[in-house]
Parts: C-alpha cells; structure tokens; sequence
C-alpha cells in the first residue's frame, strides 16, 4: 500500500492506494492518522478510490481512526468507496457507523 | 525459521506480519491463471490474509521458531486453500459475534467473520498432536 496526504480547505485528504491486509502498510495508515490527530488536524476523509480491497485489519485501523477524531471533537468520513469495501462495510455492519460519500468533493463539503 | 519456502503449491513463512504481501502475491499470482473473475480473486485473497493473519499472531503467537503453511489445492469445481500453523488451537464457540452493538466499534475480531462470509465453506481441523488447519473452499461459478 501506498500513501499520500493532501489538505483541502483545512481537512485532511489521504489517498491510501493498493491493498490494506496488515503488516506494515497498516501500520503506515494508522500513524498517519494519528499524527493528524496529534498535529490538531481533526477532518480527515480517507479517499478509498484506489484502494483494491482491505480486509479486517484496515476496517480496524478505520475504526481506530474515526473513534480517535470523534473522542477528539473530529470526525473521519470516507469517500469513493469502491464495490468490494463497501460490501464488506455491509457484512460487518460498519456501514452504519461511517459516513461515505461518492466523491472527496462531496466528503469535504459536508464538514461545513 | 527466517526464510520462505516456495513449491509448486505451496509456500512457507515465518510467524511475522512482514510475510503477508509475499503470501498475497504467491496466492494472487497462482489464483490468476485460472481466469476467476475480479470479485472471487479478492474474496480469496482477503481470506487468506485473514487466515494467514491468524495463525501468525493468535496460531503461533508471533514465535520465530514456528511457521505457517499454505497449500492451494484447485480443480474444476473449486479453489481449496489450506493455512495451518503450530499453535494450541481455540474454541470455535467462544468467538464474539462481531456484529453485535457492544462489539461494532471493536478494532479487532472480524476475520473468521468476515471469512466465513466470503468463502462457501470454511472448516477448522484441529490437529491432537497440536496445530490447527483453516480450510477454505471456494466454488467455481459455471462460466457458460
């Protein structure tokens, strides 16, 4: 998995890309985003665009993350979440806790 | 054990994370020559990572000294995929149901989950003289 961050009117962007199973690539997204959290920075949208498939373990750092913002005053948001994620948000009913938009566009603006 | 075996069908790794994209290449590398469509690929590479996560850090408890096997097994009519490591084995039974209120926000706990909702059937075959075996079967759609 590779990763790149970005800000937009003051929220965090990050692009992970490639697959999220565990080991250090998880690792990787995990500090990332509590860095973020550390630095102040409590908007972020996780762009799974280019994401090919995660399995438990980036659910989990997901929910790290947005457990984190939220205890924090924050919130995490997830756009462009492709077919296969979103069928494994579904199965293990995470689908009801994120919220997911079709675009970044979309996931920044609802922040205002 | 610090080094990965490599045969026709099979592979073996040390009981570290750092071994999961080599597992998930070896896989995805053997899983593409049989042309499955890009959904069951994922559903089978997600799965062995989960299985393969398993045994490293609860089956083998992260020791250096133990492994983890994988052996792929296909025909006509399904994928068979086989992950067993060196540990004490567990209770089936006392798995916490992931998706109940008081567990949703967990961070870990889903795998055997979420496993056993993208493979057609998954068995655990826990070896007497110690280690466990996952199993897991995937048919092949009829491509007519």
């Amino acid at each position: 998995m590779k990763l790149t961050t970005r800000e937009d009117k003051g929220i965090v962007i990050l692009e992970p890309k490639g697959k999220i199973m565990g080991g250090p690539d998880a690792t990787l997204l995990h500090d990332k985003l509590h860095e973020f959290i550390s630095q102040g920075k409590k908007k972020v949208v996780i762009d799974l665009a280019k994401v090919d498939w995660m399995n438990s373990t980036g659910l989990g750092i997901l929910i790290s993350g947005l457990t984190t913002m939220r205890n924090n005053g924050g919130e995490l948001k997830l756009a462009n979440v492709t077919e296969k994620i979103q069928s494994l948000l579904t199965i293990t009913k995470l689908i009801t806790v994120f919220e997911t938009f079709e675009s970044v566009d979309q996931a920044v603006g609802s922040f205002n | 054990m610090t080094k990965v075996i490599r045969r026709k069908n099979q592979i073996i790794i040390p009981s570290s994370q750092l071994y999961l994209a080599k597992v998930d290449d070896f896989v995805e590398g053997k899983l593409r020559k049989l042309k499955l469509d890009k959904n069951q690929l994922a559903d089978l590479a997600i799965s062995v990572t989960e299985a393969v996560n398993n045994a490293i850090v609860h089956g083998n408890k992260k020791d250096p000294e133990k492994k983890v096997t994988l052996r792929l097994i296909c025909d006509k009519s399904c994928i068979c995929i086989e992950v067993e490591d060196e540990g004490k084995g567990f209770d089936l039974n006392s798995l916490p149901c992931p998706i109940t209120e008081e567990n949703l926000l967990k961070e870990v706990g889903r795998g055997i989950f979420i496993v056993r909702s993208l493979m057609d059937k998954v068995d655990f075959i826990f070896k007497p003289e110690g280690g466990t075996i996952v199993r897991l079967t995937k048919y092949l759609k009829n491509k007519e």
